[in-house]
C-alpha cells in the first residue's frame, strides 16, 4: 500500500501506535529539511569545521603487499568521536532542534553511537539519555565514562541478552513515553520509516566522497567493502557505488565463532525476514519465532536484525553479503595496526578481514574498505585476547 | 467489557490453564492471552519479566491454543483474543494462524502493528479482526481509520508509555470520539489497577482490560482469584 515506506519487501512502520504521530512529525521535517538550502549549508559546515570531513581515502601499500590487491581505505576513523556514527548524530540533532524538541535519547552498542549522540547534544545543548546493555557497558567502559563526561545519563540495560538489541528496546520504551519532547536518535539504518532512509541519506556523505576521491586518484574501484551491523557505515559508503554496475560490493556480517545456535550474528545469512524494532527485514530467529541470541566479538555488529535496504539488495543480488570470524576479525586488527600504524575499530577490522581471507577473490583488484571507525574503545577486548 | 491480559503458558502449563478457567468461570467477558515473544517493546517491567521467564522455558504456542480451545468448550461465551507481536504471528504464518485459530479467537492484539499497517497481514491473509488501538496522541485521521473496524472492540491506550507505567497521557476525548465513529464499545488497556479505575474506564466508554496487576498474580493462583473476583 504505502510504498515509500519500503526497500522492496523490506521496511514498514512495525511500531506501537502512540508513535505513529511522531514518525509522521519526522517524516515531514526529514523531507522538508534534507531540501532546505539553510539546513544543508549547517550541516555541511558543521562537517567540515567540527567533526572533521571530509575524511582521506588512503592506499594502504604494506597491507596491499600482504595481500596482493590494492587496498584502499576510507577513513571514518578519524571523524570526530572515532566513527562514522557522527554523521548521523550530528544530522538528526541538527533535524531535532529544527523540530523544536529539547531532548534526545539513543541506544548503544559499541558506545560509538552514543558517544556520538551525547556529542551533538553537548553542542546543541540538548538533555541525553543513551541506552547500553550492561554486557556492552563492561567491555566498551571507556565509552560509558566519555558519555557522562559530555553530560549524558547512561542507563544500563539489565534485560534479555544485556547487549544491543535490548539497548534498542529499552530506548523504544522510553520514546513512547516522552515522544511529546524527545526524539529517539537512532543510530543504524534500522527502525522504522523514516529512520532508516534518514541515516542512509545522513551517511551517504561517506560513499559520495569516496567515489570522488577514487575519481581524483583516478580510478573506480574494482570492489567495495565495509561491516554490516546494523548496516549505516555500509549503506553510507555503498550509495556512492550502488549506481556503476562495474563495482562489486561486499557487505560482511559478523561470524563469531561458529555457526552454531547464539554463536554468530549472521542475519542475512543465517537469519529469515522476521520483524524488529520497527522493521521487516531478515532476522535470526529460533523455529518458535522468537529472536534468537547471537555473538560478535563486536559489540557493534553483535546484532540480530539488519537494516531493510540490506534485504533488499541481498535479496536483489547487487551486493554480496559474506561473514568473517571473530578471530579472522582480530588478525586483521593485528595486522592493520602492525603494517600501516592504524588501530581500527574490532567492527571495521570485519571488513578489512573479508578481503584478507578471500585474498585470490580480491587478487590484483582495486578494494575500496570502509575503515569505520577506531579501536580505541577496544582496548579491553584486546587485553582480554592477551594481543598485548 | 471486562476483560484480562494473562501470559500464555506462563509460569507453567498447568497454572497457566487455571488462571485461564477462573476468568471465564467468573462471567467476564473477554480475556487476552498473550504469546510470549522475546522482545515485549510495548511492556513494563512486570508483564516483560513474565515474558522473558516462559520465553526462557520455551514457547509453545500450540499448547497454549490448545488450552484457550478447552477453555472456550467449556466457556462459549466469553470472547478469546490473542495478544502477540507481529513477529509471531508473521513467522507462524498469517494465514495458518486464521485457519487454526479463527473459529476460537474475536480479535488479535498486535501492540507492534499500528492501524496502517493492518493491510500488510491482512494482504498475506489474516482474516482474524485486528484490534486497533488509539491513544491519547491518537489525531482525528487516526482515530477516522478505525471507523471501520470489524474488531469487537476498540483498545484505548490511556498512558504514555508502555504497561504498567502510571505516566497519565493527556485528559482529551480521544476514546470518545473513537466510540463515537466506531459505534463499538472502547476498552481502556495499560495504567488499570483498583475497582475505581475500571468502574471509571467502564462509565467513560465501556470497558477495561487489565494486564499488570493480574500478571504479577499468575504465580499465586488464590491471591490471583481474590484480585480478579472485585471486578464482577
Ligand atoms: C566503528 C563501527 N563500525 C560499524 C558499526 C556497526 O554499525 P553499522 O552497521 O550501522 O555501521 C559500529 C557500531 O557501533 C561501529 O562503532
Amino acid at each position: 500500500m504505502d510504498k515509500k515506506m519500503f526497500f522492496g519487501e523490506y521496511g514498514g512502520q512495525f511500531v506501537p501506535e502512540t508513535l505513529i504521530p511522531a514518525l509522521d512529525e519526522l517524516e515531514y521535517w526529514y523531507n522538508k529539511l534534507k531540501n532546505d538550502d539553510k539546513f544543508k549549508s549547517e550541516l555541511d559546515t558543521l562537517l567540515r569545521s567540527y567533526a572533521g570531513r571530509p575524511t582521506p581515502v588512503y592506499k594502504a601499500e604494506n597491507l596491499s603487499k600482504e595481500c596482493g590487491c590494492e587496498i584502499y581505505l576510507k577513513r571514518e576513523d578519524l571523524m570526530h568521536t572515532g566513527a562514522h556514527k557522527v554523521n548521523n548524530t550530528l544530522g538528526q540533532a541538527l533535524v531535532t532542534k529544527y523540530m523544536g524538541k529539547n531532548r534526545v535519547i539513543a541506544e548503544t552498542g559499541a558506545g560509538q553511537h552514543g558517544v556520538a549522540t551525547a556529542t551533538a547534544a553537548a553542542l546543541f545543548g540538548m538533555e541525553c539519555t543513551v541506552f547500553m546493555g550492561e554486557v556492552d557497558a563492561r567491555r566498551q567502559e571507556p565509552n560509558v565514562k566519555r558519555m557522562q563526561l559530555l553530560g549524558a545519563e547512561v542507563v544500563r540495560v539489565q534485560d534479555g541478552q544485556r547487549t544491543l538489541k535490548d539497548a534498542t528496546n529499552a530506548a523504544l520504551r522510553e520514546w513512547v513515553a516522552s515522544v511529546e519532547n524527545t526524539h529517539y536518535i537512532i543510530g543504524s539504518i534500522v527502525g522504522p520509516y523514516p529512520f532508516p532512509e534518514m541515516v542512509a541519506y545522513f551517511q551517504s556523505v561517506i560513499g559520495i566522497e569516496a567515489n570522488t576521491q577514487c575519481k581524483e586518484l583516478g580510478f573506480d574501484p574494482d570492489c567495495v567493502v565495509a561491516c554490516v551491523g546494523g548496516g549505516s557505515n555500509a549503506i553510507g559508503i555503498f550509495q556512492g557505488f550502488l549506481d556503476n554496475p562495474k563495482v562489486e560490493i561486499f557487505g560482511v556480517e559478523a561470524g563469531g565463532v561458529s555457526d552454531k545456535d547464539g554463536e554468530h550474528a549472521r542475519t542475512i545469512g543465517m537469519g529469515k525476514p522476521g520483524i524488529l524494532h520497527g522493521a521487516f527485514s531478515y532476522l535470526v530467529q529460533t523455529p518458535q519465532f522468537q529472536v534468537a541470541d547471537v555473538h560478535s566479538i563486536s559489540a557493534g555488529l553483535d546484532y540480530p536484525g539488519i537494516g531493510p535496504a540490506h534485504s533488499a539488495l541481498n535479496d536483489s543480488g547487487r551486493v554480496t553479503y559474506g561473514y568473517v570470524r571473530d578471530d579472522e576479525a582480530l588478525n586483521a586488527f593485528r595486522m592493520l595496526t602492525r603494517k600501516e600504524g592504524i588501530i581500527p575499530a574490532l567492527e571495521s577490522s570485519h571488513a578489512l578481514a573479508y578481503v584478507i581471507e578471500n585474498k585470490d577473490r580480491f587478487k590484483g583488484r582495486k578494494v575500496l574498505v570502509n575503515l569505520s571507525g577506531r579501536g580505541d574503545k577496544d582496548m579491553a577486548a584486546i587485553m582480554e585476547r592477551g594481543l598485548v | 467489557m471486562r476483560g484480562f491480559y494473562i501470559v500464555g503458558g506462563y509460569p507453567d502449563r498447568e497454572q497457566f490453564k487455571k488462571c485461564l478457567n477462573a476468568v471465564a468461570a467468573e462471567g467476564f467477558e473477554f480475556i487476552e492471552v498473550g504469546i510470549p515473544f522475546s522482545e515485549p517493546v510495548a511492556d513494563g517491567p512486570v508483564i516483560a519479566s513474565a515474558i522473558h521467564e516462559a520465553v526462557m522455558n520455551g514457547v509453545d504456542i500450540e499448547a497454549i491454543m490448545a488450552d484457550v480451545r478447552e477453555m472456550k468448550q467449556k466457556y462459549p461465551a466469553i470472547k478469546a483474543t490473542v495478544m502477540t507481536y507481529a513477529n509471531i504471528i508473521h513467522g507462524y504464518g498469517e494465514k495458518r494462524f486464521s485457519d487454526d485459530f479463527g473459529d476460537i479467537l474475536s480479535g488479535v492484539i498486535i501492540p507492534d502493528l499500528p492501524t496502517r499497517m493492518h493491510y500488510w497481514m491482512i494482504e498475506k491473509g489474516l482474516s482474524i479482526p485486528i484490534i486497533p488501538f488509539v491513544t491519547p496522541v491518537s489525531r482525528d485521521e487516526d482515530i477516522e481509520a478505525v471507523k471501520d473496524t470489524k474488531a469487537p472492540f476498540v483498545y484505548y491506550i490511556s498512558i504514555m508509555g508502555v504497561t504498567g507505567s502510571d505516566k497519565k497521557g493527556a485528559v482529551n476525548n480521544r476514546s470518545e470520539t473513537a466510540k463515537k465513529l466506531t459505534g463499538k464499545p472502547v476498552v481502556t488497556g495499560f495504567g488499570i489497577r483498583t475497582k475505581e479505575d475500571a468502574d471509571r474506564a467502564i462509565a467513560a466508554t465501556g470497558g477495561f482490560v487489565i494486564g499488570t496487576e493480574v500478571v504479577k498474580r499468575q504465580k499465586d493462583f488464590d491471591s490471583f482469584c481474590k484480585y480478579i473476583a472485585q471486578f464482577r
